[in-house]
């Protein structure tokens, strides 16, 4: 848990890689351009055919051990080491992995098991960060472990990041360098390449690109005043007010002005262009045949995702990377009450997500995947489970080499557990250690969005320490 | 709910209000203040580095209609002439209060300094939302807890008193977001007032209480937290364990008394794993106060009526290995247990520093020198009376400290974005904001408050989780040094929202507004006391600059808002229409996110 600071190191090192950054790039606000020397640098990715990436955060931690269930013998610890929280053999859809035999989906997810039966999802087992391949004497011997394990947020960075160690030049998100290759195929569309529809997202982070954090909760609409648009301010004052308006925004991110000063002056210059730039097109395609519940608040930004797939060609984009999280999963408590409720939502989202994909026939172009801070404890704190490690995800589209577990299954015993994080003093959890990397998993879908191996190294730095640096998900 | 204290002017009432907004520019530049202020120092020394999202901006520029200037030029109406007293108190009330007004500028100025104004603040009965809730709502619904909180923040007496709850809130978070609270409303105003109530106490004291509320115990899962049983492979729940130490109270590294971590290349965990097993171990045996029985779990209003209680039998008594090594030795009761814990915690030299800092960002600056937090928490430790964790003391101690109160003359990087809530509560006390003829309080133009969250991201007590809106180490540009907390909230989405509802406010919601019947209940500002400062544009822009940027408005913007205004004439619509357009400028601008 050692790791280290760039604290010590001040303002120089950060005015270098932001003067480097902008070397890089002029960037106009919401708008991905790169500098001719950027672009000629790393045009080794490819750029051929559209797609659109979707990482689905399952903040808080999602107990995955209950959404994707071991069977046979797997089945009979699992049920034992989880007592009444493990979900029972008739809640559970049965499906077949080649290599490793029987498992099971939660009932309540029906729609990952039909992908999974077409053959349009995968499951990744236990995966989680790590810097290294990791055992249970490596985790006992304190070397080389990810940074303040089991902390939300923490381990919410490492994920998103692909760090081991979040400080300084490791700050910047695997999605941010997906969306440098995404800007770069997308040439001249005056769209930006990234989207979160979830707020802040270390995920998408970039000195290169900016990303487009945009709500579902509230239409995407131009902001008044600017580009003569207002109901409301007198014709013949609204030339005058947008004026000033743009006047007001330049003032703010005038150079010489402290950084906090510009960043804010930016950020609003941004809204403006973006707000502007989107508006059109999303009216344009307000895919109004997707039923779903409006209070579930994931469906939301998936819907707006879809229809901003559904732009994507009139946007002159070929690349599009998303971004979007449901909270709710930290069952501590009241498992057995949340849990269903979390599925039924996931539930509801993924089925009209990937219909609508199905339906704007692009399922090809367009994978999702899930994300999550950490598994969580095998074992019950009396109604829930607490913070855990490793946990299985899901990958799902039409591109996606579906009905197969990926990576090693874990033990789900209760004793002898080799894959047990505990500290060997009895005090037995299921802290499961993962087997496989965030980094293995992110360069294998960086590598379907068409990077190159370079910028991925770049990216993924800890990928050099793992021998398998691409998971076979997708089919060839 | 508001107990009047004769020496405190009450809100002003129409005839005098006018207040004028107030926002805080930063930086840019060369505001022609009195030479005692200085908020001009800023001119802009930043690094010369934007970040990415600087970088837009810049290379925008094109964009701008041909003949408008973009640069400070000299503007067409006479350079700000404030009273620098006004300058500071009206400094001190955007640190200290939800905004200042004319009114409360000449309060304070009753005060022979401020800390005599903040000694009187202190000793004014607390302003609650709990009573209201539960005469206004059966506690299933928050909306009439968002009511009495903006009642309270926009109206209440005891400003500095609901300031510093409202940053207490976001360091003890509950929120009514996840599962269990959203129907307990009545427990969440309570537990919102407990923190008011305590704003000025004893911090081991405020642990204690935050602790035991039946809230906390719902929210971190404290409540009904069972001794372990192995043979059913039960452990206690970790959740408050392990939030209380990461959050609440000692963060994740070994801290110096300048909250950086140490050692400064490899910082030191604070606990390990197995001490927050240790601390769940602690925290078992605790129980609703009106339960019968250990699994009477039947949530409703009267279990969040006083602390959580006891009940032994399900308390872990063995001996558990807490924070530096102190040992609570086995045979203690529940109680015991927990208190030799807190004081454990409380007790640990990273506190003074984690919570003083993070208050200083709430209050002051995002960025706060090493030797501000240092003075700020060795007030904690000490209070020059020997008492450890005075809260009242650290507050008055981060207000008067003299990086508070003069550092943004010397440093460009002074300062913080204001919080969503915060920087509309502003805007409403200095324009004297009234409800709609039916609103039963205060309402968005666009949005019912209880959700402003939609449009700002930001809802008192309605985070996403435990870590609040935002995290004290976020920074401005991903891996940089300088902090933004706010920044994190201020979506493109946000500050698209944020500004469309202010374009309605300024544009349909005015006291001069016809309203539609369909909009009966939005909150209407009342511009009529700057309409009659509008004969002189130079009064105009000084009360501007003086309630919005507590005297720092920069040059640029001064000039900008003076060029907007010489285009009307003198009629009295004409100065309705120029007042119209120059505060919907000035509350829109990304100058008024900046407070310092």
């Amino acid at each position: 848990m050692r790791f280290t600071s760039t604290r010590g190191a001040g303002v120089d090192r950060e005015r270098r890689r932001l003067l480097g950054s902008l070397a890089a790039l002029p960037l106009l606000p919401g708008v991905s351009m790169l500098a001719d020397t950027a672009r000629a640098q790393s045009a080794g990715g490819a750029c051929t055919g559209a797609r659109s990436i979707v990482c689905l955060f399952l903040a808080g931690g999602a107990d995955s051990f209950n959404l994707f269930v071991p069977g046979g013998r797997a089945y009979d610890e699992y049920r034992a080491t989880r007592g009444e929280l493990a979900v029972g053999e008739s809640d559970l859809l049965g499906v077949d992995d080649v290599a490793q035999g029987g498992f099971g989906f939660n009932a309540a997810l029906p729609t990952f098991a039909r992908l999974y039966a077409e053959g349009r999802l995968s499951v990744v087992s236990n995966v989680g960060p790590l810097t290294r391949p990791t055992t249970r004497s490596d985790y006992l011997g304190a070397v080389a472990l990810p940074q303040s394990l089991f902390a939300h947020n923490t381990q919410q960075k490492l994920w998103q990041t692909g760090a081991g160690i979040v400080s300084g030049s490791t700050a910047f998100g695997w999605g941010g360098a997906i969306a440098e290759h995404a800007a770069e195929c997308n040439g001249a569309s005056p769209i930006a390449p990234s989207y979160s529809i979830a707020g802040n997202a270390d995920w998408l982070a970039s000195a290169r690109t900016n990303y487009i954090s945009l709500n579902a909760d509230v239409a995407v609409e131009r902001m008044f005043g600017h580009d003569g648009r207002s109901e409301f301010i007198p014709g013949d004052r609204l030339a005058g007010v947008g004026a000033s308006l743009e006047r007001l925004i330049d003032l703010a991110a005038a150079e010489r002005n402290p950084l906090m000063m510009r960043a804010i002056g930016a950020a609003v210059g941004r809204a403006r262009t973006t707000t502007a730039a989107l508006d059109d097109q999303l009216r344009a395609n307000p895919l109004s045949g997707a039923s779903f519940d409006r209070t579930n608040k994931l469906a939301n930004q998936l819907h707006l995702v879809g229809r901003l797939i559904a732009s994507r060609e009139a946007l002159g984009m070929s690349r599009q990377v998303f971004f979007v999280k449901m909270g709710g999963w930290d069952t501590h408590s009241d498992q057995l009450e949340r849990l269903p409720a979390q599925l039924a939502q996931l539930e509801a989202a993924t089925s009209m997500f990937q219909g609508i994909v199905d339906d704007l026939g692009v399922a090809d172009s367009v994978t999702a995947f899930t994300a999550s801070d950490f598994g969580r404890t095998l074992t019950s704190n009396g109604n829930g489970t607490d913070h855990g490690w490793g946990g299985h995800q899901f990958v799902f589209g039409g591109a996606v080499d579906g009905g197969r577990v990926v990576g090693e299954t874990p033990s789900y015993a209760i004793r002898d557990n080799p894959d047990d994080a505990g500290e060997g003093d009895g005090g037995f959890a299921g802290r499961i250690i993962p087997r496989l990397s965030v980094v293995q998993y992110a360069a294998t879908l960086s590598r379907w969005m068409g990077m190159d191996e370079g910028a991925i190294a770049r990216s993924l730095p800890d990928l050099a320490n793992f021998a398998r640096t691409d998971l076979g998900l997708f089919r060839a | 709910m508001i107990v009047a204290d004769p020496r405190v002017p009450r809100r002003p009432g129409p005839a005098l209000a006018a207040l004028f907004c107030l926002w805080l520019a930063a930086c840019s530049g060369g505001a022609s203040l009195p030479a005692d202020d200085g908020a001009s120092g800023a001119s802009g020394i930043g690094d010369a580095a934007a970040g990415p999202s600087g970088a837009g901006l810049d290379a925008n520029l094109d964009e701008t209609p041909a003949g408008v200037p973009t640069g400070d030029v000299p503007s067409t109406v006479a350079a700000s002439r404030l009273d620098p007293a006004d300058v500071e108190a009206a400094r001190l009330l955007t640190q200290a209060t939800f905004g200042p007004t004319v009114d409360s500028i000449a309060e304070y100025r009753t005060y022979p300094d401020a800390e005599a104004w903040i000694d009187a603040q202190m000793a004014l009965p607390v302003s609650l939302v709990a009573p209201h809730t539960r005469a206004n709502s059966n506690g299933s619904h928050p909306e009439a807890r968002h009511e009495a909180w903006w009642n309270n923040a926009l109206s209440g007496e005891d400003q500095l008193r609901q300031r510093v709850a409202f940053a207490l809130s976001q360091l003890f978070v509950v929120s009514d977001v996840d599962f269990a609270l959203g129907n307990a409303q009545y427990g969440v105003a309570d537990y919102y007032d407990m923190l008011a109530t305590s704003a000025f106490g004893n911090y081991r004291e405020l642990l204690e209480d935050v602790t035991l509320h039946p809230v906390m115990g719902v929210y971190l899962s404290m409540v009904l937290n069972e001794r372990a049983d192995a043979s059913a492979n039960v452990r206690p729940d970790e959740n408050f364990a392990r939030e209380v130490l990461q959050l609440f109270s000692i963060g994740l590294h070994e801290l110096d008394a300048s909250g950086r971590p140490v050692p400064a290349d490899d910082p030191e965990p604070a606990y390990t794993q197995r001490t927050v097993e240790a601390f769940a171990r602690v925290f078992t045996g605790w129980n609703y106060p009106a339960a019968r029985y250990w699994n009477d779990t039947n949530i409703n209003t009267v279990n969040f009526e006083g602390p959580m209680e006891p009940d032994e039998a399900y308390h872990d008594t063995g001996a558990k290995t807490l924070l530096n090594g102190v040992v609570a030795p086995a045979g203690l009761s529940a109680r015991e247990d927990l208190e030799l814990a807190l004081d454990n915690i409380a007790a640990h030299p990273n506190v003074g520093p984690f919570v003083a800092k993070q208050l200083i960002q709430r209050l002051v600056t995002s960025n706060p020198s090493p030797e501000y937090v240092a003075r700020a928490s060795s007030v904690f430790d000490d209070d020059g009376s020997g008492e450890r964790g005075n809260l009242g003391a650290l507050v008055k101690a981060i207000l008067l400290d003299p990086e508070a109160r003069t550092g943004h003359r010397t440093d460009p990087d002074f300062g913080k974005l204001r919080e969503p809530v915060v920087r509309q509560a502003h805007l409403w006390r200095a324009l004297d904001a009234v409800p709609g003829p039916e609103a039963r309080a205060h309402a968005t133009a666009d949005f019912a408050l209880y959700r402003i969250d939609e449009a700002v991201g930001q809802a008192v007590q309605h985070s996403p989780s435990v870590f609040n809106f935002f995290l004290p180490d976020h920074t401005i540009v991903p891996g940089g040094e300088r902090l933004a907390p706010e920044m994190q909230i201020m979506s493109e989405a946000n500050l698209a929202a944020t500004h469309n509802n202010l374009h309605h406010q300024f544009y349909r919601f005015t006291t001069r507004s016809e309203l539609s019947d369909d909009n009966p209940r939005v909150t209407l500002v009342d511009l009529e006391p700057l309409v009659a400062l509008a004969a002189d544009p130079g009064a105009l822009l000084d009360r501007y600059n003086l309630l919005f940027a507590a005297g720092g408005m920069p040059d640029g913007v001064r000039a900008a808002l003076g060029d907007h205004l010489s285009g009307f004439g003198d009629s009295d619509a004409q100065r309705f229409a120029a007042v119209q357009d120059t505060m919907f400028l000035l509350a829109v601008s990304p100058s008024f996110h900046l407070q310092r």
